[in-house]
């Protein structure tokens, strides 16, 4: 029986050429839309989640520290960070934006590379451009004598040395500057720091990992939603109240759309991916066994959660009005539409509440960091848990429905 | 095949269902009667174990439908609505509905066979649902609640929104259908229809049974000799005349003095043309005897409601 349904609307999708439009065509270009248009995209008025790591022994290290973290729109992601290996993992696992490694004295030589350096993920590479700038701005205000310095070595090379007594009333200024204002000393180059993005080295931009994700669930849910509409249509066209009065009962029915429904969502998961595959070099098929677990459970979740508003609402048209509102709000908080270290922190935390921001996390952890199968458990548990909580109150629903109609 | 006994149901504090019995037997074929409201539909779902009854019991082939999925395959629902698949064929639709009903995939094939022949549907078998007229979905939507040969046929308002051409072919399948000792129970608006096709027809007010026997025994039961009659004069009567004719019990039509309707004795209606002979002259006497309509005026004080 639950074959049968699984049939039938599959008849019914591919015979709709509407639906297979909005099912297979659209989500591909929509990708494409989105990769080539936010892939690159900025903003400055963003709140950050840093993880800092001071190896300097210096006050002035400290104080750039805690001068950073004083800033609006900057947090401390990590209190403490022992070495290197973790502020790198920090930023890879998403728990920090960009980090910060102050590696020696503020202008000193740190033997292999500057004293400072901000690191970030490469898909997030707004992330480091931003803090990048923070680190400027602190540093010309909590140490003017450095940016004095530099100024002036500007000044002498562009319009000539200047005079003793010009040079004596300078180094006078220098010293009483770093005396009220830092410890540092003085050093032309004191301003300058390294960034890097990490990210394996791949050529690949990893916006498209993550726009991919993005887009895969949002039109995933975008789908199911409207594919789960047909328990709708079917209650008011009297099917329902036909095939209730059959020997399966409701429940087949809503169980051979949910089959049908999560088939349908791993076609077009499929056929994203493999764009991107195409188009942008994404390295899926090297990666395709955590992908495709990835892809049953994204799958399995649009599906049911898709049934289960289906099985809430009353018409058609509530239920249509209730799927757009519900995909968009789960797209736009989820990090379906913009990443989500562009959003405050609250709507941050507020996104792992619905299963776009694990998809995505989960596909992104697949593909980009080139995360393991057990560093991918618990988002697949959490979409696990949230396919099974949705399929038991969608059959539970529906069955109520069909019995109290 | 059906057995409601003592069957009672209330949506909060309204009673729709109050004490209800109800027998039908296979090959009769049931006309349930009731306004909106009288609690048709519910009484259905009871029947299709979709509601539990507050008390009574209802019973399916001896079993109870909302535990027994034997119950449940002997009920076949014919829907008020269009319950198809429109982006399925006819043939696709047929063989869906007969797996979901549990027909086995070896026998499906010859069900369906079977039900697009009954029901005359071959000449349409590969169309799509949805691209078919009305009378032909109205008559596939029966086929699909057939095809697993279910014991017992319920049917909502089967016949409305279609014409007349196609509503006598559904009359003539459903009086096939009963032929083969299918239990029907049917409930309709069409009241001339259910008049020829129901063994029995039961009414139902206030949740409760009111008449329940064959429409010939409850018409006699209910006007005995009376007729509904309709005169038409050549003059209208006069004055005198006229009052003669509210007291045997006829009206005028739309203020058309020389059309006069009603029920009356028929042996009154027959001497009609010779006691107006000499005043207003009768140019003809319709008599017909009283149908369901009559019976419905009868019991529930209005006209019969109009499917939609």
């Amino acid at each position: 029986m639950i074959g049968t349904v699984f049939r039938v609307m599959l008849l019914s999708l591919v015979r709709d050429r509407g639906a297979l439009l909005l099912a297979f065509v659209l989500p591909p270009l929509m990708f494409l839309v989105f990769a080539e248009v936010f892939s690159g995209a900025g903003d400055e008025d963003l709140t950050l989640r840093i993880a800092v790591l001071d190896e300097s022994s210096d006050l002035a290290g400290i104080r750039l520290g805690e001068a950073l973290l004083a800033l609006d729109g900057i947090e401390a992601s990590e209190r403490s960070v022992a070495n290197r290996a973790e502020l790198e993992a920090a930023v890879r696992d998403g728990r920090a934006d960009a980090a910060l490694w102050i590696r020696g004295r503020p202008g000193s030589d740190a033997g292999d590379g500057p004293w400072l350096e901000v690191l970030g993920d490469g898909s997030r590479a707004l992330a480091v451009a931003v803090l990048s700038g923070r680190v400027q701005g602190v540093l010309q205000r909590e140490f003017p004598d450095l940016a004095l310095a530099r100024a002036s070595d500007l000044v002498e090379s562009v319009l000539g040395p200047y005079s003793p007594a010009q040079r004596a009333a300078l180094e006078q200024r220098l010293q009483r500057l770093s005396s009220e204002a830092s410890v540092v000393e003085r050093a032309p180059a004191a301003l300058d720091f390294d960034q890097r993005l990490l990210g394996g080295g791949r050529a690949m931009d990893p916006g498209v990992s993550y726009y991919a994700a993005a887009v895969a669930i949002l039109f995933l849910m975008f789908a199911a939603m409207q594919g789960a509409i047909s328990l709708v249509d079917e209650r008011s066209s009297g099917i329902v109240d036909r095939l209730a009065a059959g020997p399966g009962g409701i429940v087949v029915v809503v169980l051979g759309k949910g089959l049908f429904l999560t088939a349908q969502g791993l076609v077009q998961a499929g056929l994203i991916f493999a764009v991107a595959w195409v188009v942008y070099g994404l390295a899926w098929p090297t990666r395709f066994v955590p992908w495709s677990i990835t892809a049953l459970l994204a799958a399995a979740v649009a599906a049911w959660m898709g049934l289960l508003l289906a099985a809430l609402c009353q018409s058609r048209q509530q239920a249509q009005t209730a799927s757009a509102f519900v995909v968009l709000i789960l797209a736009a908080i989820g990090g379906s539409m913009v990443p989500r270290f562009l959003m405050p922190i609250w709507l941050r935390d507020l996104g792992w509440l619905t299963p776009n921001a694990w998809v995505i996390e989960a596909w992104h952890g697949t593909l980009w960091r080139q995360q393991s199968l057990t560093e991918l458990l618990p988002a697949w548990a959490v979409l696990a848990g949230f396919t099974l909580a949705a399929m038991v109150l969608a059959l539970w629903l529906s069955n109520r429905n069909s019995l109290s109609k | 095949m059906l057995a409601i006994r003592n069957c009672g149901f209330s949506y909060r504090s309204t009673v729709v269902l109050d004490r209800l019995d109800l027998d039908l037997q296979g090959g009769e074929v049931l006309a349930l009667l009731g306004p909106n409201g009288a609690g048709k539909s519910t009484l259905i779902r009871c029947v299709c174990g979709r509601l539990a009854p507050d008390r009574g019991d209802v019973r399916v082939v001896g079993q109870d439908p909302r535990r027994s999925p034997v119950a449940r395959a002997a009920i076949g629902l014919v829907p008020q609505q269009i319950a198809l698949y429109p982006f399925l064929t006819v043939r696709e639709n047929l063989t869906a509905f007969a797996a979901l009903a549990g027909v086995a995939r070896s026998a499906r094939s010859g069900a369906v066979a079977r039900t697009l022949e009954g029901c005359e549907l071959e000449t349409v078998a590969t169309r799509r649902a949805g691209a078919l007229s009305g009378g032909w979905q109205r008559r596939l939507n029966i086929a699909c609640a057939i095809v697993h040969q279910p014991r017992m046929l319920l049917l909502d308002e089967p016949t409305v929104g279609i014409d007349p051409p196609a509503r006598a072919q559904i009359e003539a399948l459903l009086q096939r259908l009963a032929l083969t000792g299918i239990a029907i129970l049917i409930t309709s608006h069409e009241l001339d229809q259910l008049e020829r096709l129901a063994d029995r027809a039961a009414f139902l007010r206030e949740g409760r049974i009111v008449a329940d026997d064959t429409p010939t025994v409850l018409l006699d039961r209910a006007f005995g000799a009376q007729r509904q009659c309709r005169v038409v004069f050549r003059v209208a009567p006069q004055a005198q005349q006229q009052l003669r004719l509210r007291v045997l019990g006829l009206q005028a039509e739309r203020d058309d003095l020389r059309c006069w309707a009603g029920l009356i004795e028929c042996a009154a209606a027959e001497a009609l043309p010779a006691e107006f002979a000499g005043c207003g002259e009768v140019e003809r006497v319709q008599l017909q005897r009283p149908g369901l309509s009559a019976l419905w005026r009868m019991i529930y004080g209005t006209e019969p409601e109009r499917a939609a």
